[in-house]
């Protein structure tokens, strides 16, 4: 379950403040698959940056009672100049897996994203297709609720996306996402309910095909 | 290469430094041979100066770590202190290993003091460059003024020369400036016979310093929110 109450997000631009959203109240109700559509630029990334706690609302509060994933985007939260094991090593310890558990996961990553031995290189060598992969694989290690996934499904090549597919269907029956992508098909398939972010405004759709039909229009 | 960089640095300052000053004036300083001399006051200078400049990038260097939500852009600016303490302590270490392999006494006359001194002067770099860092969040543009304010700093700092050495009509002024007073008592702390020159205390540095933190983690607070969202800096 997410509420957001009153919520005001604004960002200070050179040009003047910037309104993304302007007190902004909705309930989403709990259990189902939430997908973000809109334009670019219409705030997806930014309401999912904040249901994560990843950035604060000017004003306003967001409720869950639920444990929600960082938000996993196509950049990667990764620090760039170190090796791709001690990014996922500090996330490891930032969540609080060590020892033992933090091997398992750092086995999982390099096996689910399959970058044998690029592993140990800096993250800023890898191609765009890697880092989602080590992003993607990274959020799966870990056990949430809530998993934010930014567009990181619709960059790698189809066997990826099947094995994206295969282990999201896994992770689904115990947990939720939230996904942003502008893949309507995507949608259509792992989402129960679709929030249509226009103009500052969210519509929320129960129906999945309704709102991909309110966006396509 | 950038690793190199760290040890040749100040080796390379003690290097010309020593030659310029042998050539002009003699080999010792308060019975001291003038390497030595320098070493002792340079060190915590450059680990204090690189300490207050590297806080200003640290913001821009870890933006992509601010998804998750449990780290604080206050949490990149005390890794950057650590990093640059144990840099500067290890590459300190290494030269005077070697300084004392080549017959230099190295020995520190109060060490307890210099301890503490040297751990107070790490403080007041901190508060120093996080409030660098916040100011220039605001304006970056001011960012290669305070890069070169830092350069003249070097010379009246007394890093190079001792503060008696200074223009004694200037005197009152250049004492306003903390980073002279910590390196004389650095110097008074680790030479045996090292004259300080007058008004210059502890005192002040730790009132500059408590003031300077008392602002710093103050405008932090209020800036906090700034410092995270993606769109600024």
């Amino acid at each position: 379950m997410f509420e957001l109450r009153n919520v005001t997000k604004s960002y200070l631009t050179p040009k003047g403040r910037r309104y993304v959203f302007r007190n902004l109240s909705l309930a989403i109700p709990p259990g189902k698959n939430i997908g973000l559509i809109g334009r670019n630029g219409a705030g997806k990334s930014t309401l999912m940056r904040l249901l994560g706690g990843a950035d604060v609302p000017d004003s306003g509060t967001i409720v869950t009672d639920r444990s929600i994933s960082w938000p996993v985007g196509l950049t990667g939260g990764f620090q760039g100049s170190m090796s791709g094991r001690d990014n996922i090593k500090f996330v490891c310890r930032v969540y609080g897996a060590e020892g033992e558990a933090m091997r398992e996961k750092i086995r999982f990553v390099q096996e689910f994203a399959e970058i044998g031995t690029w592993i140990d290189e800096p993250i800023k060598t890898y191609s765009s297709g890697m880092r989602s992969r080590v992003a993607f694989g990274l959020s799966m290690a870990f056990d949430f609720d809530y998993y934010l996934i930014d567009e990181v499904m619709s960059v790698g090549d189809a066997q990826f996306k099947r094995k994206c597919r295969k282990i999201f269907r896994e992770k689904l029956k115990t947990s939720n996402v939230v996904l942003v992508s502008h893949s309507m098909s995507e949608i259509s398939k792992l989402c129960d309910i679709v929030l249509l972010v226009k103009d500052g405004e969210i519509e929320i759709y129960e129906d999945v095909i309704e709102g991909i039909k309110a966006y396509s229009a | 290469m950038g690793a190199v960089w760290i040890l040749i640095e100040p080796i390379c300052h003690l290097l010309i430094f020593s030659l310029l000053y042998t050539m002009i004036r003699g080999r010792t300083i308060s019975g001291v041979e003038y390497p030595v001399f320098v070493l002792v006051g340079m060190a915590p200078f450059l680990l204090y100066r690189n300490t207050a400049l590297r806080l200003m990038d640290s913001l821009r260097e870890n933006r992509s770590l601010f998804g998750y939500k449990q780290i604080k852009p206050l949490d990149t600016y005390i890794a950057r202190v650590i990093v640059e303490a144990c840099i500067s302590g290890l590459v300190y270490a290494l030269i005077v290993f070697g300084f004392a392999w080549w017959g230099f006494d190295m020995s520190i006359n109060n060490p307890l003091m210099w301890f503490m001194t040297l751990t107070l002067g790490l403080l007041f770099a901190f508060s120093l460059g996080m409030v660098l860092a916040l100011i220039t969040h605001a304006l970056p543009s001011l960012k290669l003024v305070i890069r070169m304010v830092f350069f003249p700093l070097y010379f009246i700092s007394g890093v190079l020369i001792p503060a008696a050495y200074l223009p004694h009509a200037l005197m009152p002024i250049l004492l306003l400036n903390p980073f002279l007073h910590l390196t004389e008592l650095i110097r008074g702390e680790v030479l045996p016979h090292y004259a300080m020159v007058d008004g210059i205390s502890i005192g002040y540095v730790t009132g500059f310093t408590l003031v300077l933190l008392f602002i710093s983690l103050g405008s932090y607070r209020a800036r906090r929110l700034h410092l995270i969202s993606t769109k600024n800096g």
